[in-house]
C-alpha cells in the first residue's frame, strides 16, 4: 500500500483535470472579468483598451431603460409558458402514445425530428410556412375561411413565437417522460391492478407522483431554454414591433451591435450572469438537502 | 378502438410538430413559376433547379464554403470538447476530484444563457485575431458541448467497477495509463454518444456564429440565411428552402441513426445532471 500512498493519487487526478480547467479560465474566467471591469467602466468601440473606471453608471443605465424590463418580461413571460405548455403536450403524448412506441421504436425517430434542426433553421422556415403568398398557412385559410391571418403582426408575434417553440420542443419532454413512464417497475403498475384499481386513479395516485421527478426537471429544463431564446426569435422576428418579442439574450446582442452601447449591453450581461448562478446554486442546494432528507 | 385513436393522435402530433420540416422539403422541389400560383402541400412539377442553384457559387454566396466552415467548427468542437472532458471525467468519476466544485460549476453552465459571455469573447477574439476564423468558433463550440460531454462521461465512469483501477494501479500502471488502456475503451459508447450529440448540437448553433463570424467561416446556419436576401426582389423561397434542407441534412441524419444513443444522452443531463 506504501507505493500507492507514495504516486499520491490526488496529483495525478488533479494533472488529468488541469487541462479543462485551464481551459475554462482562459475562455470563461476571463471573459467574466472582462465582463466585470466593463461594466463599471466609460467605455466605446474606440477606448476598448483604455476603460475608465466609472462607477455603477451601467447599471443605472440598463436599470433605468423600460426595453431592459420589458426583455425581462417577454423572457420570463416565454421561459414560462412555452415550458408548461411544452410539458403538458408531452405528457400526454408520452402516455397516451406509449403503447404504440413500445411495439414500434422508430415511431420516437419521426416524433424527435424536430430536436434535430437547427432552431436558427426552424425560425427560418416559419418564415416561409407563414409568408403571406409563399406560405401554405395563410393559402390554406384563405383557400378554406376566406381569410387569413397576420402572423407576426404586432399583437400576434408573441403568441406565433410560443406556438413555433413549443412545436419544436414538445418532443424534448415526450422523449423524457417516455423513458420516465417506461422506467416506472412494472410491478407496482401490477399490484395496483390487483386492488381493482381503475385506469385514471393508476395514472393520478401511481404514475404520476412517480414521474414528478422528471416533470420538474422538464419544467425547469425547458424554461431555462425558453428564457435564454435567441435564434428562432432573432431570425423571425428579430426584437419586434416596439421591441415587443425582444428576450433578453436579443436585447444585450442589439445592445452591443446595433447600438454600439457596450457598457449597457455589458452590465445586462452582469446582472444575468448574476442572477442566472444564483438561481442555479440555489436550485442545486435546494435538490441536494432533499437527497439528503431522503437518505 | 383506442389503439385507432392513438394513430391517430400520433399522425396529428407528427404532422404538426413536423410541419415546418415538410413545407420546406416540398417547396424545395418547386419552381418559381409554380409556387406562384400554388403554396400548398403537393407538388405537381417536380424540379431539381433550386437545388442547382444553391450548389451555384457566387460571389456572394458559396454553400461549399459554409458546408466545410460547419463540418471544420463541429468536429474541432465536438473532438476538443471530448478529449477535455475525458480525463476530468476520470478525475472526477474516480478520484472524486471537484464533485462539488467543478462538476456543478460546469453542468450549471449548461443552463447559463451563454450571450453572456459572448461580448468579452468578441473582444478577446478581436485582440487574438480569432474572428472569423474556424479555430475561434471551434473553441467557443467546445465550450458549448462540454457541459453535457462531461455529464455523460462521469456517469459511464461511475458506472465502471473500481476493481478495474485497483487491480492496475496493482500492475503499476500511473492514473494516465489506465484512462487511457482500461477507462477509455471501456467508456467507447458513452464517448461515441457525446460526439455524435456534440457534433449535432454544434452543427445547430447559430448565435456564436452569427456574431463571431462575417465572411471566411460562416457556418450553414448562418450562411442559410444569406440565401433570404439573395436578389434584388423578394426572397426565392425555393432557393431558400433548398439551402435549408442542404443545412438541416446531416443532424437530421445523424439523428435518425443514432436516435437511441441520443435519446440516451439527451436525458444524461436531465436525470442525473
Amino acid at each position: 500500500m506504501t507505493t500507492l500512498s507514495q504516486r499520491s493519487p490526488s496529483s495525478e487526478f488533479r494533472l488529468l483535470a488541469t487541462p479543462l480547467v485551464l481551459f475554462l479560465l482562459v475562455f470563461l474566467g476571463f471573459p467574466a472579468i472582462v465582463n466585470l471591469i466593463y461594466s463599471i467602466s466609460d467605455v466605446s468601440f474606440e477606448t476598448l483598451r483604455q476603460p475608465r473606471i466609472s462607477g455603477l453608471s451601467n447599471f443605472a443605465a440598463v436599470w433605468n431603460d423600460s426595453a431592459f424590463w420589458q426583455a425581462s418580461w417577454f423572457s420570463l413571460r416565454f421561459g414560462a409558458l412555452t415550458a408548461v405548455l411544452e410539458c403538458a403536450l408531452g405528457l400526454f403524448l408520452a402516455i397516451f402514445l406509449s403503447p404504440l412506441i413500445e411495439k414500434r421504436s422508430w415511431l420516437m425517430a419521426i416524433l424527435m425530428l424536430p430536436l434535430m434542426v437547427a432552431p436558427a433553421l426552424v425560425g427560418l422556415m416559419y418564415r416561409l410556412v407563414l409568408h403571406e403568398f409563399a406560405g401554405p398557412v395563410p393559402y390554406y385559410l384563405w383557400t378554406w375561411f376566406g381569410a387569413s391571418f397576420s402572423f407576426l403582426g404586432p399583437t400576434s408575434a408573441f403568441w406565433t413565437l410560443i406556438v413555433v417553440e413549443t412545436l419544436q420542443w414538445t418532443p424534448f419532454a415526450l422523449l423524457l417522460f417516455y423513458m420516465a413512464y417506461q422506467a416506472i417497475p412494472s410491478e407496482i403498475v401490477e399490484a395496483s391492478a390487483m386492488d381493482g384499481a381503475k385506469r385514471w386513479h393508476k395514472l393520478w395516485y401511481i404514475e404520476l407522483p412517480l414521474m414528478a421527478p422528471t416533470i420538474v426537471v422538464a419544467l425547469l429544463i425547458r424554461f431555462i431554454d425558453g428564457f435564454r431564446v435567441f435564434d428562432n426569435v432573432y431570425v423571425l422576428t428579430g426584437s419586434g414591433p416596439g421591441g415587443s418579442t425582444a428576450s433578453l439574450s436579443i436585447y444585450i446582442y442589439e445592445a452591443f451591435f446595433k447600438q454600439g452601447a457596450i457598457g449597457k449591453a455589458v452590465a445586462a450581461s452582469v446582472i444575468l450572469f448574476v442572477a442566472s448562478f444564483a438561481v442555479l446554486y440555489g436550485l442545486n442546494h435546494i435538490a441536494s438537502r432533499r437527497k439528503g432528507a431522503v437518505k | 378502438m383506442i389503439n385507432a385513436l392513438r394513430w391517430l393522435v400520433f399522425a396529428v402530433a407528427a404532422f404538426a410538430m413536423n410541419f415546418p420540416i415538410l413545407v420546406t422539403l416540398v417547396t424545395s422541389f418547386k419552381s418559381a413559376r409554380e409556387l406562384s400560383t400554388n403554396p400548398g402541400l403537393w407538388v405537381y412539377a417536380p424540379t431539381l433547379e433550386n437545388y442547382a442553384t444553391v450548389f451555384t457559387v457566387s460571389d456572394r454566396l458559396n454553400i461549399f464554403l459554409y458546408l466545410a466552415n460547419s463540418v471544420a467548427v463541429a468536429a474541432l468542437g465536438t473532438l476538443l470538447a471530448v478529449a477535455l472532458a475525458l480525463p476530468a471525467a476520470y478525475a472526477i468519476g474516480r478520484g472524486r476530484l471537484g464533485e462539488r466544485t467543478l462538476l456543478p460549476f460546469i453542468v450549471n453552465l449548461r443552463a447559463v444563457p451563454l450571450i453572456i459571455f459572448a461580448i468579452p469573447l468578441y473582444m478577446m477574439f478581436q485582440w487574438l485575431a480569432l474572428l472569423d476564423t474556424r479555430l475561434g468558433l471551434g473553441l467557443i463550440l467546445t465550450i458549448v458541448n462540454l457541459p453535457l460531454a462531461l455529464v455523460i462521461l462521469v456517469n459511464a465512469i461511475r458506472d465502471l467497477p473500481g476493481e478495474l483501477d485497483e487491480a492496475a494501479l496493482m500492475d503499476g500502471a500511473t492514473r494516465f495509463q489506465i484512462l487511457t488502456r482500461v477507462i477509455a475503451p471501456l467508456c467507447r459508447p458513452a464517448i461515441v454518444t457525446s460526439l455524435i450529440f456534440g457534433f449535432i448540437t454544434a452543427w445547430n448553433e447559430f448565435l456564436f456564429g452569427l456574431m463571431l463570424t462575417t465572411s471566411k467561416a460562416v457556418p450553414i446556419t448562418v450562411g442559410a440565411s444569406f440565401f433570404f436576401a439573395a436578389s434584388g426582389g423578394g426572397v426565392q423561397w425555393g432557393v431558400a428552402s433548398a439551402v435549408m434542407v442542404v443545412g438541416a441534412l446531416p443532424p437530421v441524419l445523424l439523428g435518425l441513426i443514432m436516435y437511441r444513443q441520443i435519446s440516451g444522452s439527451m436525458t444524461a443531463g436531465a436525470v442525473k445532471g
